[in-house]
């Protein structure tokens, strides 16, 4: 009899440990949070705007996966100072956003250096994470010059802080198009002793009224980041106003509905309308002569 | 007089005998378990369908199409055979009218149940563009639904006063209804005048508004720029199909009712060879335009069309392509061309096919299109780059169905489904009487 008890009280032994090793393993699946990836690129705008693209991401299931909807907290890092500057919320992409119209807001170290912190603070899903972008201001002045009836533009790229042109960097020349921007100039274009280029404008680039917006862009520089420049000026040939929008046509709203389509299917419309209500009249006539 | 009697006493409406009750409660079952469907679908929105951004038309609009397709018989027999005096009609067009006004004004109600905000009817005519093929729909449902009531009006009135006068001492309520119904008619020369001139407009109108009904149909889909749809040949594609669709729906309902009203003495096998002509007459013109619609585009199709046509070929919807075209359409066309084909349970059979066949043609037509947009379908759930209907889609479809047979069979139980008036003046059973319209 000892046995058989030894023998249940084993057995319900293992049962309780399994059943609570399993409770134990889903509790620790509920609580085990996900690491969370943040990705943040710098991007001047002269004379406009300073931009974070931020992108948060993260492995779940072996698998890259867009964290979305969690709050970003941006802020500036200088000698022991930090100043919390803005936050973003990721949208369903795990993008967003950050924009700074006034450069003034951020400040560099005593190097020059400029320090950007991106924090998560964390969530029942993901823990904390942060990231920290780093850059030395840099600015590109472009301008348009004629050289033998040749139009060309010409942009200098300098360090801000140390007020020092940059040679031997690399500076692509586009025009800004719908989908595309149109590259022009060689394939790269490197600054020379004065931190210059010179690129040449192709004749017959279409334009709206024949603007022409041109992009001098330092691309992705490991120093200075995403710097860009923008120089409109009338080179272009003037594309055509094809728009009806203001037209009566098939696509117009209701006020500017073609001419003919308010008579014809009106005459018709009405047309059969008065023969059925004579139709309802020749009814009541029915009704109403009995001889 | 006393053939008269018989006629009077075959042709007068009758009560539902057991078979016909439990065929109107069937239909009655079916009818509100569409409502309590379409009830939920109002209260938690269209998100009970299987309608996504995709497939943003689906059954209901497909039924509608059919509706609509079916409302054609209304034009073709009645209308045409009346304008061209082919006396074979008698006995037809009353059904054929009962199935026009049926059939068209379930279509304006199925319409209705595919708008997500039916509250919202109204805006329809309060912001409507003459522009829009949405606004010329909604201009000529209700214009073809007046007209369709009126053709079933018009010529019922001396059956009216006839059934009057019958049912007065029997039946003096019933008698009491159609006496209303009938507005005082007496045959007098002064009333036929009216009645004949009236249905004479009524006659030559509804051919064009029936025309426009089908065009305006095809035209709320070839103005869309869209594969499958964007067809300079649908207008004419259309009014084929429907000529088909109706024709079908008429020879199958004449077989039902002649079979239970015992009718054979007056709907014979010569009807329905007739009728066997008709539709085979009809077949062959919509396999002209099919082979437009199908076959050329073959030759000449771009990527995004071969990929919608190879679906409808050899792909996905590939079964209910070839179901629609073979059972609808060329197997009816087969079996009409023998004169046995033409026989009255062939018929029935044929026009079941044809019928069947015309609904699933109308599914083929709207949703593969709207499966293959130019632009690929992308960033949504794999479940929304196909689409079946839901059990809320297909309850009120199911619905609107009945209800449209439950119209048919009310309006078949309280009215003389073949002329009483004209078929006695036809068979000389009545002196001193000029030929009745019908």
């Amino acid at each position: 009899m000892k046995i058989n008890y030894n023998i249940r009280f084993i057995f319900l032994a293992m049962i309780m440990v399994l059943v609570s090793g399993s409770i134990l393993k889903v509790n620790a699946q509920e609580v085990k949070k996900s690491s969370v990836r943040i990705k943040a690129d710098y991007v001047k705008t002269m004379n406009k705007e300073v931009t974070f693209k931020i992108k948060a991401t993260s492995k779940v299931d072996n698998q890259n996966v867009d964290v979305t909807n969690i709050p970003i907290i941006v802020s500036n890092e200088y000698d022991d100072n930090e100043v919390e500057l803005g936050s973003i919320i990721t949208n369903m992409d795990g993008s967003g956003k950050f924009v700074i119209k006034d450069y003034n807001l951020i400040k560099p170290d005593s190097s020059g250096l400029y320090t950007v912190n991106f924090s998560f603070k964390g969530n029942d899903t993901f823990k904390r994470a942060s990231k920290s972008v780093s850059y030395k201001d840099a600015s590109i002045e472009a301008k348009i010059i004629v050289i033998d009836s040749v139009h060309y533009i010409t942009a200098t790229l300098k360090d801000t802080a140390k007020d020092s042109l940059l040679s031997e960097q690399l500076l692509n020349v586009q025009v800004q198009r719908l989908f595309r921007n149109l590259r022009i100039g060689e394939e790269f274009n490197s600054t020379d002793e004065n931190g210059t280029i010179i690129v040449p404008i192709e004749e017959g680039i279409p334009g709206v009224d024949g603007n022409l917006t041109f992009e001098v862009v330092l691309l992705e520089n490991d120093d200075y980041g995403t710097v860009k420049t923008l120089v409109t000026a009338p080179l272009g040939v003037p594309i055509v106003d094809q728009s009806t929008f203001d037209d009566r046509k098939m696509w117009s709203p209701r006020n500017k509905t073609p001419i003919f389509l308010l008579i014809f299917p009106n005459l018709v419309i009405f047309g059969m309308w008065a023969f059925i209500i004579y139709l309802f009249i020749n009814l009541i006539k029915i009704s109403k002569s009995k001889i | 007089m006393k053939n008269y009697d018989t006629l009077l006493e075959d042709l007068a409406p009758k009560k539902f005998g057991k078979r016909g009750t439990i065929w109107t409660l069937f239909l009655s079952v079916i009818v509100i378990a569409g409502l309590i469907a379409y009830i939920d679908q109002v209260i938690k929105g269209q998100v009970v369908t299987n309608m996504r951004d995709y497939a943003l038309w689906g059954i209901y609009i497909s039924n509608f199409v059919f509706f609509v397709a079916t409302s054609f018989v209304g034009s073709v027999t009645v209308a045409i055979l009346r304008l061209t005096n082919n006396n074979w009609r008698t006995p037809l067009v009353r059904i054929a009218e009962i199935i026009s006004l049926a059939a068209i004004v379930m279509a304006g109600i199925t319409i209705m149940i595919d708008m997500g905000r039916p509250d919202r009817l109204l805006n329809l005519f309060i912001y409507a563009r003459l522009q829009s093929p949405i606004t010329w729909d909604v201009i000529i449902v209700p214009t073809s639904i007046a007209l369709s009531f009126l053709l079933l009006y018009f010529p019922l009135l001396p059956d009216l006063a006839i059934l009057k006068k019958h049912y007065s001492k029997t039946k003096p309520k019933l008698s009491n209804w159609y006496g209303k119904l009938a507005l005082n008619w007496t045959g007098s020369p002064a009333q036929k005048l009216i009645q004949e001139k009236s249905i004479k407009i009524i006659a030559i109108l509804i051919i064009p508004v029936g025309i426009i009904l089908q065009t305006i149909d095809a035209w709320l889909f070839s103005t869309t720029y869209r594969i499958g749809w964007d067809s300079t040949n649908m207008g004419a594609y259309f009014i084929s199909g429907a000529f088909v669709a109706g024709v079908g729906a008429l020879i199958a309902v004449v077989y039902v009712i002649r079979r239970v009203r015992k009718l054979e003495n007056y709907i014979s096998d010569y009807h329905f060879d007739k009728m066997g002509k008709f539709l085979g007459l009809a077949c062959l013109t919509y396999l002209y335009f099919n082979i437009n619609e199908y076959l050329l585009p073959i030759f000449t199709a771009p990527v995004e069309e071969d990929i919608h046509l190879n679906a409808l070929v050899s792909g996905e919807y590939a079964f209910l392509f070839w179901f629609a075209q073979i059972v609808g359409l060329l197997l009816p066309l087969l079996i009409v061309l023998f004169k046995n084909g033409r026989k009255p349970f062939p018929m029935f059979v044929v026009g079941m096919m044809v019928v069947v066949g015309s609904w699933w043609k109308r599914y083929v037509i709207v949703t593969p299109t709207l499966l293959h947009p130019f632009l690929p379908i992308e960033g949504v759930p794999e479940s929304w780059h196909h689409y079946f209907p839901s059990i809320h889609e297909w309850l009120i479809t199911a619905a609107t169905l009945a209800m449209c047979m439950l119209i048919i069979t009310f309006l078949v139980r309280f009215l003389p489904v073949i002329p009483i008036q004209r078929t006695a003046e036809e068979r000389d059973m009545l002196k001193n009487t000029k030929n009745t319209e019908s």
